[in-house]
């Protein structure tokens, strides 16, 4: 029994570090950019099969092919802050919705076009191997994905705290007009802070190809948690959206164990519903760290 | 869009009254389908469906078709004059094959377009229609989009838009389902290899010449006790009709085949992460896994057993689990997992051969829902043969009367197809099968098994 509840919070654990990624994409974009991004799981999309296609054409291990999705999303962030978020920032907030819906809608139909609706599937030597400790598995691929998630958040948080480029967007993330006053470039803070927000959500598509499908559907799979976990942790907060999303995965697999199957996600919502009775503006409520 | 329609209808008259038609292509003429294409890219590229994608990929795609019948309508139409008449005196039959070619179910619809052509051919290269004068079979395929309602419209558009004598489709029961509907209202034959029992209630025009989901569940209980003297089942599903109709038929029948089941549970379909749910396997103490899932759920699933170091037979059942496909996505993990079909491309000699050609023609075995339906395109042309009539209401009764227990239209499990009054093949039964070196090998019951059985 203690085994069975050891194993389903480390499950939890492992799957909340990918949720982690994408989320904090999201409160990265909303706290900085004040836009909420509908689009996000479509880059976890695009990041899944670039990996894809390296591993697939090139031989190259998901893991490695990183340093190239990594790169190529934060390029791809920094164009569409530039040529289309841009240009929608002072019109107020339902165009900015139509734009990344509909950009979401545009990026999924075009993969659908391109790639088609089969799952395509990347086999690496650790895809089915597990680390046993004691009578806890740990899935490598998972356990992989899960270190390099919370090395890249610990990254982003050092970014945040200790560059001058960091300190601006937090700065931007808190009051926009006063940081503009101060001398704060608000363009070239907001291209870093989507093309890093990108980034992080092609990363968590790469980390997950070793043992996860890729299909043009599938970031609805994880924007669904990632935007929960957004919720959950503050709008904003980065930290909160890191600490949201790992309880989520942890309540989400104690759900599956002692619920049901169905009911995982039921659990992740009871606590979202409860949260935002108890504590309106989240678990981390008002700061932004 | 409309005038794509129209250029396809066009050319589908143009096709059809040339006459001789010799060439795989040009017996498949695919109508409808505007939208977005799934499954047009990539390692298909070269099926020769005609297809309308995106209005963007479509326009000058268009115009270089156009460019191009302007510039060959001459040549063709000499040659057409010259050489067709004599190749058949008849006309065409028309029969519809109603598949998903985009959406969800892409991949399976097209091999299904691929077989349908393929089994048109096999007729008319063997002479046709005798009592109708060697009339050749011509198919015209629909696409009916993964999507319910438009499978309405689109079976609809093919029974008042062309003279058809039967029709086939859709691989997914539930758009069989709407199809066999409206095909009853038309009074126009429908054969389908789906499972749904619900396909043999209230019909006079439908006929399933394959076994029934409710025979599969029978086939994957007894098949556990072959892997295990004491078989404990877990039994996971999607919680929508699919998997819960599949697993009930299970649980009914599990006390009557002495198998227990220690778990029985629904999860919804879209798995983020399936490890939670093989723990709560584990947990259970079961020693055989009945996964009733989709295709991307079914390879987490495999994948999370593999990686908490679970040792459990599984029995896949039946759809995505027996498709190419699968392996592709599971690969060497896939060896020895146990499913059911309706249909094997090694039950017998001529569906080896089928297989074979099929094979050679796209890199890939004839999975079940393809092999079935190439017996189905050689039902309905013993059923036109005795009817030597194009009248659909005259090739359902000839289809109602047909007994055939050698050739292709046999070449199921069963060996013979005979209708009963629900129109369901009394001869019928489900055919166990093994991944057994990236193939699907028929390993039950007795007289269907190919290969020995291997235990994990």
């Amino acid at each position: 029994m203690l085994t069975t509840v050891a194993q389903a919070v480390v499950n939890g654990l492992l799957i909340g570090g990918i949720y982690a990624l994408v989320s904090i994409g999201v409160t990265l974009i909303f706290g900085v950019v004040k836009i909420v991004n509908f689009a996000q799981g479509e880059f976890v999309m695009i990041g899944m099969y670039i990996s894809y296609f390296l591993a697939s054409s090139f031989g190259i291990d998901p893991l490695v092919s990183l340093i190239v999705v990594m790169p190529a999303l934060f390029v791809i962030g920094v164009l569409l802050q530039h040529l289309l978020i841009r240009r929608v920032l002072a019109l107020g907030d339902m165009p900015q919705i139509f734009l990344t819906f509909a950009l979401s809608l545009l990026v999924v139909n075009v993969a659908l076009l391109l790639f088609t609706a089969n799952y395509r599937t990347v086999q690496a030597p650790y895809s089915e191997t597990a680390i046993h400790l004691g009578a806890i598995n740990l899935p490598v691929a998972k356990l992989i994905a899960f270190v390099v998630a919370m090395t890249l958040s610990a990254v982003l948080w050092v970014f945040l705290h200790a560059t001058d480029l960091g300190k601006a967007m937090r700065a931007a993330a808190q009051n926009r007009d006063v940081a503009m006053l101060m001398g704060i470039n608000p363009d070239r803070v907001f291209s870093v802070a989507v093309g890093v927000a990108l980034a992080l959500a092609g990363a968590a598509g790469a980390l997950l190809m070793p043992f996860y499908p890729a299909y043009p559907l599938v970031g609805q799979v994880f924007v669904l948690m990632a935007f929960v976990a957004v919720v959950l942790g503050t709008l904003g907060n980065v930290t909160g959206a890191l600490i949201a999303s790992l309880m989520m995965g942890v309540a989400e697999s104690l759900g599956i164990q002692f619920v049901g199957a169905d009911s995982g996600l039921i659990v992740v919502f009871v606590m979202l519903l409860l949260t935002l009775a108890l504590r309106p503006s989240g678990l981390f409520g008002g700061r932004s760290r | 869009m409309q005038k794509w329609i129209v250029y396809n209808l066009v050319n589908n008259a143009y096709e059809s009254s040339t006459g001789p038609i010799d060439d795989p292509a040009s017996t498949a003429n695919v109508i409808g389908c505007a939208g977005v294409t799934a499954s047009n890219g990539g390692e298909n590229d070269d099926r020769e469906v005609k297809m309308a994608t995106t209005r963007m990929a479509t326009i000058p795609r268009r115009h270089a078709r156009r460019d191009f019948l302007k510039k060959s309508a001459s040549v063709a139409a000499v040659a057409a004059f010259g050489t067709a008449r004599k190749a058949f005196a008849a006309e065409p039959v028309n029969i519809g094959g109603l598949y998903p070619v985009t959406g969800s179910f892409a991949q399976i619809g097209q091999g299904c377009v691929n077989a349908a052509k393929l089994a048109v051919q096999m007729v008319n290269d063997a002479g046709g229609i005798k009592s109708l004068g060697g009339a050749p079979l011509n198919l015209i395929v629909s696409d009916v989009q993964s999507d319910t309602t438009v499978t309405r419209t689109e079976t609809d558009r093919l029974i008042s838009g062309y003279k058809l004598s039967a029709i086939h489709g859709c691989f997914a029961s539930a758009l069989t389902l709407i199809a066999s509907e409206v095909a009853e209202r038309a009074k126009m034959p429908l054969l389908t290899g789906s499972s749904s029992d619900q396909l043999n209630k209230d019909r006079h025009y439908t006929f399933t010449p394959f076994c029934r989901a409710s025979q599969f569940a029978l086939a994957q209980l007894q098949m556990s006790k072959l892997v295990s003297d004491a078989p404990k089942v877990a039994v996971i599903f999607e919680n929508t009709a699919f998997g819960t109709s599949t697993s009930n038929g299970l649980r009914e029948q599990a006390p009557g085949q002495g198998v227990e089941i220690v778990m029985f549970e629904p999860y919804s379909a879209g798995l983020t992460d399936a490890s939670p749910l093989i723990n709560k396997v584990k947990a259970s103490g079961a020693n055989m896994l009945f996964p009733v899932s989709y295709l991307n759920d079914l390879i987490l699933i495999i994948r999370a057993i593999k990686q908490n170091s679970l040792q459990i037979a599984i029995n896949g059942g039946s759809g995505g689990f027996v498709i190419p496909d699968f392996y592709k996505n599971v690969g060497a993990v896939a060896e020895g997992l146990l499913g059911v079909a309706h249909w094997n491309h090694d039950v017998n000699a001529d569906a080896q051969k089928v297989n074979a050609v099929y094979k050679q023609q796209h890199g890939e075995f004839l999975f079940e829902y393809a092999g079935g339906l190439v017996a189905q395109t050689f039902m309905i042309a013993d059923a036109l043969e005795r009817a030597a009539s194009v009248d659909p209401q005259k090739v359902r009764d000839a289809l109602s009367t047909l007994d055939v227990s050698s050739g292709y239209a046999a070449m199921g499990p069963g060996g013979r197809v005979k209708f009963g009054p629900d129109g369901k093949n009394i001869y019928a039964h489900p055919v166990g099968v093994q991944w057994q070196h990236a193939d699907l090998a028929a390993v039950f019951p007795k007289e269907d098994a190919r290969a020995p059985i291997v235990k994990a």
